[in-house]
Formats: C-alpha cells, structure tokens, sequence
C-alpha cells in the first residue's frame, strides 16, 4: 500500500455537488442499543441527559425476541414469553446470524428456508406461511417498536438515529445492521462503537479535570464482547485499539449451564422444548448467583427438580469463556501499546458485567476495581442518545470521536494469500489505494475478493465481497493499469470506486456482499415496508370510510322512519333513490375487499340524492320556529304533532 | 501537499511527538464527518475525504520507520514498488545470504527454547534499530539512496521479528 495520499486521485467519487439544502431536525435524534438479549432507545434532545423510553407500560428493556406465531409479528415480553411452546417460531439473540453466512451460524433452532442458488449465502428463517426472513428483517421488527416507541414520546417524526454495535463488528455485520435500519425505515446518522457510547455516557470527558485520560471500556453483552482502549486529549476521544469476539457473551454462559442442567438431568438428545426450558432456567440461575451463593432450581419438562447450583459449580463453567475475554483484553492493551498501569480507570458496560467472577477477572487484568456506576443495561444507549443529538444538529457541547476499524482489510492475490490495505486499530475515515494490471490484451475484466481478519490466508478470513471490475480498454499485456480505490467511512462501512489509469475510463463495479443483501434486495426490503406502511394507512382509511357511511346512513333512516312518508318532504320518486342509495351504502360497507374511494363514492351518492329531502327537512324546522333545538328533536316533535292530526282527521292542512 | 504539511509538521525525521500528537487531534477533529450537516451528502464525503488524508498522514507519520520510508519516498525512492530506477533498491547478493542464515537461527532458537529466542529477538531488535539509526542519519545528509538501502535491510529485520513474535 502506497503512503502517498492524494484526495484528488484517490476518491473519484460522482456526487451531485450543490450543496443541499438543510433539513436538520436538532432534537430529533435518537440512540438505539441494538443488543442481542435486549434493546433500548434514549433521548437526549437538545443538549439533555439522556433518558430512556418507556412503553405503554412503563418498561424502557425490549427483549431482543421476535415471534412470528400466528400471522402476527410480536416483538419483547409478548414474544419471549411464547418462546417455550413455539421454539422454532419465536427467535431470539438474532444479532449472533447478522452479517453471517448459512455455513457460519452454527447450531440453533430455526428451520431455514431453502437457499435461491448454489452461491446463496443469505440466512433465511422459514416461519411458515411460506415467510421466510433474514436476520435483518428480523431485527427491523425490534428497531421499528423503538422507533415508534420514540416518536410516541417524542410527539413528532425522528430525523434519524445512531445505532450501536459491538466495536468488534466487521464489515458485513455493521452493513447488515444499517440496512436492518434501513427497513425499519429509519435514517441511520451512524454506527456507533458500544464502548465508545458507553466512553460518551460516562461523560469520561468531564472527570478529573477533563484534560486527559486513558481508559479501558470492557464490554460483556449477551452475544458479544468488547474492549476499547480510548484516550481523552485535547476534547477528542480517539479509540486507541479494540479488540473482542463478536460471537460470545453472557449466552454463553446460559449454554455452559443448561448444558451443566440437562446432563444432570441425564437428557442427551434435549428437544428443542426442553432446550429452551433448560435455557430459560440457567439464564435465571445466572441472575440470581450474581448475589446468591447457590440456587435451586427446576426443568420441569426434563424432570429435573430441587437441583443445587452453586456459584463455584457456575464459576467453574464459565471459566474456559471468562478466560477468553482476558486474552483479548492483554492482545488490545498491546495494540493500543499502553500497560494497565497506564490507565485512569476501567469501565464496565453490558449486562454480563453483573456477574461477580468477570467482575474479579477484570479487576485483576487491570489492576484496578472497574467503575460501574451507571446502569451497566443502559449506558450504550445514553451514548448513542448523545452522539445523535449531536449529528441531529443541536448546539451541544461535545467530544469528537475518532473510532477505529476493528480487524484489518485485504484482498485476495495469487495463491489465496491475503494483501493488507487497510490493518486493524486504523483511524477511520481511512482509505487505501492498489494497482492492478491486466495479464492479455483480450482481458476486459477482472474479479477480486475482499476480506477482513487477522489471518494470511483468505480461507481463514471473512469474505466480504467479490467485485468484478469490467470495461478495461484492450492494451498490451501489463499496460493497462487499474487503480482500485477502498474507502472505509466513520461507520467502518466499506466503499470500492476504481479506474483505469492509462485511459482515465471509469470502471464498472459489481459487488456482491457474500453475506449481506445486495443493494437491489435491501431496496426490494425498503419499498416492502413501505407498501406495508401504504397497506396499515389503506385500512386505516377504510376503517374510517367506515364510520362515516355509517354515520350518514344512520341519520338518513333515521329521518325516513320519522318523516319519511309525508310526501311533501319526500316525493315517491326521490324516496326510492334514497332506499337504492341506502342499500348500496350498505353494500359497500360489508364489502370487505372494497376500498376506501368505493366506501367514500357511496356515501357521497347517498349524500347527494337525500340532499333536497334534508333542505326541506331543515325549512320545515326554521319554519316551525323552533329553532335552538336540534333537527332531531323538532322531527320527532313535528313527527309526533303530525302524527296525532293524522288521526284526528284525514284533512290535515298542509304545511308549507 | 505530502504528509508533514497537512499535519503543520517540519519536513525531516525529528518530530516531536507531543506537537504532532496536538496538531493531528486539532486537525482530525475539526474536519471529521460528524462536524458537517449529516444531510448535505457532499459536504460529508468531503469531510470523509480530508479526514481520511489526515489520519493517513498521522499513521505514517508517528511511526519513526514508516516516517523514514516516507521521506525516503519523497526523495524518489518508493519501497513499495520494485521498479528498479524509482522502486526499492536491488539488494547484493551476501545480504540476501545473510538473510538466510538469520532465518535459519530462528529455526535453531526456537527447538532450543524460549531463553534462546528471546537472545535471538533482542540481538535481532538491536539490529533493526541501528538500520533505522542509520537511516536516519542518511537522511540528513541528504542520501536517499544510502538511506533507501539501510531502511530494506531494517524491512527484513522487522519481518524476522514478526516471525519469531507470531509463533513464540
């Protein structure tokens, strides 16, 4: 990779250039702590604290669990409490499938949908009904309920939002979960670090003196596991190194126990019932070993009961996965090249903290006792809260954040070795350079394959795309000279631009995520949500169709019952358009597959042809100088008045 | 405009590492993209593009051999090219074997122990050092092609020393 840099060259990027007009919303942002066991979204409008929102309920944590039972999508407490019966229906910790590939996902539940073809990559549940929905559709679902959650609070549209995600996140993760945004409907500001929100809530900035620091952000959530080692100078917050597994977390644990539970129980093939069962009472055993010495507890579907757990036996299981968060954190300390006795403190984030034997782990890796002072389940989400003030476009005093790429970025070369462009712990915005030349002069094109990781050969790094480059201009064999452009945004997301040197003839780039959705699908997905949006407005429309041709149907039979048969209100020949109209009024509502201009065509017909008999209806009363009582009241007076003369005598003097 | 302007730094080897430090933050934060208004697309991808420049320039420079490299390349010999007039100098031959025999010193260190590897890592360490001291040294005397040669030798240390780390 070159060390020359220039933007001029390097970024031949089309853009319109005028610049566009400001919308900015300030206060209308929101932060969203997409978690693997439970999400959150906060506010911190205008320069605020942040807060979190709370549902109908008063609950702020959604769990992370969508249930596609039934032809209803359920998403938090609802959801997870159906997971017992409906286990492979009901899906949780999908955060662990985001960004990954069928061969990648490992053991779990849900039956998968048939992939399109042999190359289809893209994890899809098959939840019946012929549904079948990624990992990202998936988690729109969860980020849709704290976005409606917010505005409810709010009392007007969000602008955007800033997301988090675990610091140890690559590409095709970050990417999945932006678009996962995207379907929910919501403009993603970033993607933020969940160290670095949780850096920016603990307002580390503002503590002893605020001039500098160094800190290690330990970050143990359900699924994932990061460490951040950040540097306050000068108002910036610059992440120095991370490290982590972006597949293990305080779930982790659960299995480790539910394991320890159904061998105990002496069940070796569990069914996906009694895994769950096993699954949900460790998870609880867990919680409660956090300040208990030992629990009893019960799987009644694996007739397991009265069975002790105590912290040790809990310690012990947990040990081989505790010890692994401890070997990244020493590989990150060497990244950022700083020794633990460098730091100004160590701070805990995640749910998974809570349990006493990471707390001791860590106390001792860093030679301090960690800080815990803001709730451990909440702290991601006041940062993110914080950063999309910010990016909303309030005037809030701030911290700058320069975050890095996590795991570095090559490309495949001859023999499947990988070529580093970019390495890990680099300041993002960043972006690299390569050359590459053609082998024949009858070469047009040319394919190469992206990866991330530490690893040299390509097989052992994640792939994240192949890009075919085509339109080279026909030169002799090593003339033509095609530069390829990467570029990695604040969000760590990468971008491919390239051209031919020789000739300055633009090339096309096809990209094909391995894992992701392609820009077409997640469009498809996009406009699907908002022809869902199109279809809820639909019924919405026809439900009020509904009640007004109801309404207006009610008040016309009212007034034919009443005075219907006088024939100076109402000749026969109208009186029979009416009843027509009537009836047609009331096809139209028990049309169930009408629409909202049918429903509104009817009530307007029956509006029209009863409109002179309520003209005359309305004489009729002004005349009787009854006026300051309503029509109906002076109808059924007048009804009643007419009424008795009519047996009086058939000679009633008529009214005019 | 190379890498030591867009950081206000004086173009040569000795920097000091706080001033840098100070100005690369200054300069960073001030251009980052989250500074501009998220919708005006332009204005963003312009940010992404300076503060890209920026922390490529930082990256080089903070490093004391990828500083030399870069010096060296401005002085017209890029190490990453193998073009022969411009590209990375062709080495002579009795380097190339004393290449060799390190490597296989390793291979030795290593069935010998982990006493004898840390030896052969520290002596290995030494070496790299004085390549870049020496360098450095070409370098303000104005001796690209003295120092181009010096800092390939200190690539070869560096990539033994990576070896020994990787797998001790």
């Amino acid at each position: 990779m070159s060390d020359d840099f220039d933007p001029g060259a390097l970024f031949q990027i089309e853009e319109p250039t005028a610049p566009a007009a400001s919308k900015r919303a300030p206060g209308r942002g929101i932060g969203i702590d997409l978690g693997t066991t439970h999400s959150l979204v906060a506010l911190a409008p205008h320069g605020e604290m942040p807060r979190e929102v709370k549902d109908a309920e008063g609950h702020d944590i959604l769990p992370s669990v969508v249930s596609y039972v039934g032809s209803e999508v359920v998403v938090g407490a609802r959801a997870r409490a159906a997971q017992v019966a409906n286990p492979t229906q009901v899906i949780s910790s999908v955060k662990r499938f985001m960004g990954r590939g069928r061969d990648e996902v490992g053991a779990h539940p849900y039956p998968m949908a048939a992939p399109k073809d042999e190359a289809d990559q893209v994890v899809r549940f098959d939840m019946g009904a012929e549904r079948a929905v990624t990992p990202m559709e998936v988690s729109a679902e969860i980020l849709r309920v704290l976005k409606d959650r917010a505005e409810a609070e709010l009392g007007e549209p969000i602008d955007g939002a800033v997301i988090t995600v675990p610091a140890y996140f690559d590409d095709a993760q970050r990417q999945a979960t932006k678009d996962a945004g995207r379907i929910a409907g919501l403009r993603v500001y970033r993607l933020l670090a969940e160290p670095t929100a949780a850096a920016l809530a603990y307002g580390l900035d503002q503590t002893e003196g605020g001039k500098q620091g160094l800190f290690a952000i330990y970050d143990l959530g359900g699924g994932t596991f990061d460490i951040s080692i950040l540097r306050l100078r000068e108002g910036v917050f610059q992440v120095l190194a991370t490290g982590g597994d972006s597949a293990l977390g305080g779930d982790d644990f659960d299995h480790a126990l539910a394991a320890h539970l159904l061998e105990a129980a002496a069940v070796s093939a569990p069914t996906a019932q009694q895994r769950e069962q096993a699954l949900a009472v460790a998870r609880s055993a867990k919680e409660s070993l956090s300040d208990a010495q030992t629990v009893s507890v019960e799987v009644p579907t694996c007739g397991l009961s009265g069975f002790e757990v105590t912290r040790e036996a809990f310690e012990t299981l947990i040990d081989p996965i505790v010890r692994r968060t401890v070997k990244a954190c020493r590989q990150t300390l060497k990244d950022a090249d700083v020794g633990p006795d460098d730091l100004n403190g160590v701070v805990l984030v995640g749910g998974s903290t809570r349990v006493p034997k990471v707390r001791a782990v860590v106390e001792k890796t860093f030679k301090r006792p960690p800080l815990c002072d803001l709730d451990p389940d909440r702290v991601v989400a006041y940062g993110a809260a914080i950063q999309a003030d910010i990016l909303s476009g309030s005037a809030r005093e701030g911290v700058t954040l320069l975050d890095v790429v996590p795991l570095s970025l090559g490309i495949e070369t001859m023999g499947g070795i990988v070529e580093q462009l970019i390495p890990r712990n680099a300041t993002i915005p960043i972006g690299a350079r390569q050359v590459f030349t053609n082998y024949s002069e009858q070469q047009t094109g040319m394919v190469f394959h992206v990866v991330q990781g530490e690893r040299e050969l390509a097989t052992d790094c994640r792939s994240l795309a192949k890009f075919e480059l085509r339109g080279i201009p026909q030169l002799p064999p090593s003339m033509a000279r095609i530069e390829v452009s990467f570029q990695l945004d604040a969000d760590a997301l990468l971008t491919v631009t390239a051209k031919e040197l020789m000739t300055g003839i633009k090339q096309t780039i096809e990209v094909k995520p391995t894992y992701g959705l392609d820009e077409a699908a997640v469009d498809a997905l996009v406009m699907e949500s908002l022809d869902n949006a199109e279809a809820d407005f639909e019924a919405r429309n026809l439900a009020e169709g509904r009640v007004e041709a109801g309404r207006v149907s009610l008040a016309v039979r009212t007034a034919l019952e009443e005075v219907g048969h006088l024939e100076n209100l109402l000749p026969a020949a109208e009186r029979e358009l009416i009843v027509a109209a009537l009836v047609a009024t009331d096809e139209a509502m028990a049309n169930a597959s009408g629409t909202p201009g049918e429903l509104k065509k009817a009530r307007e017909h029956l509006e029209t042809v009863s409109e002179a008999f309520a003209r005359r209806r309305m004489e009729r009363a002004l005349l009787s100088g009854m006026e300051g009582k309503s029509l109906g009241e002076i109808e059924s007076t007048l009804a009643a008045e007419e009424a008795l003369e009519e047996r009086r005598g058939s000679h009633t003097p008529q009214q005019t | 405009m190379d890498h030591f302007e867009r950081l206000g730094q004086p173009r040569q080897h000795a920097l000091d590492r706080d001033a840098l430090e100070t100005e690369y933050l200054a300069r960073a934060a001030k251009a980052h993209p989250d500074k501009v208004d998220q919708d005006d697309a332009s204005a963003k991808r312009a940010a992404m593009e300076t503060s890209a420049a920026i922390n490529e320039a930082y990256r080089t420079l903070r490093d004391p051999a990828k500083r030399a490299e870069y010096l060296v390349k401005l002085g017209g010999r890029d190490l990453d090219s193998s073009d022969p007039d411009v590209g990375a100098p062709k080495m002579p031959q009795a380097f190339l074997m004393e290449m060799i025999e390190h490597r296989e010193r390793v291979v030795d260190a290593r069935s010998a122990g982990a006493d004898a590897l840390d030896d052969l890592r520290e002596d290995v360490d030494g070496q790299q050092g004085d390549a870049l001291a020496e360098a450095v040294l070409a370098i303000a005397k104005g001796d690209t092609e003295a120092a181009s040669r010096h800092l390939v030798v200190r690539r070869y240390l560096q990539r033994l020393l990576d070896e020994i780390d990787d797998e001790g």
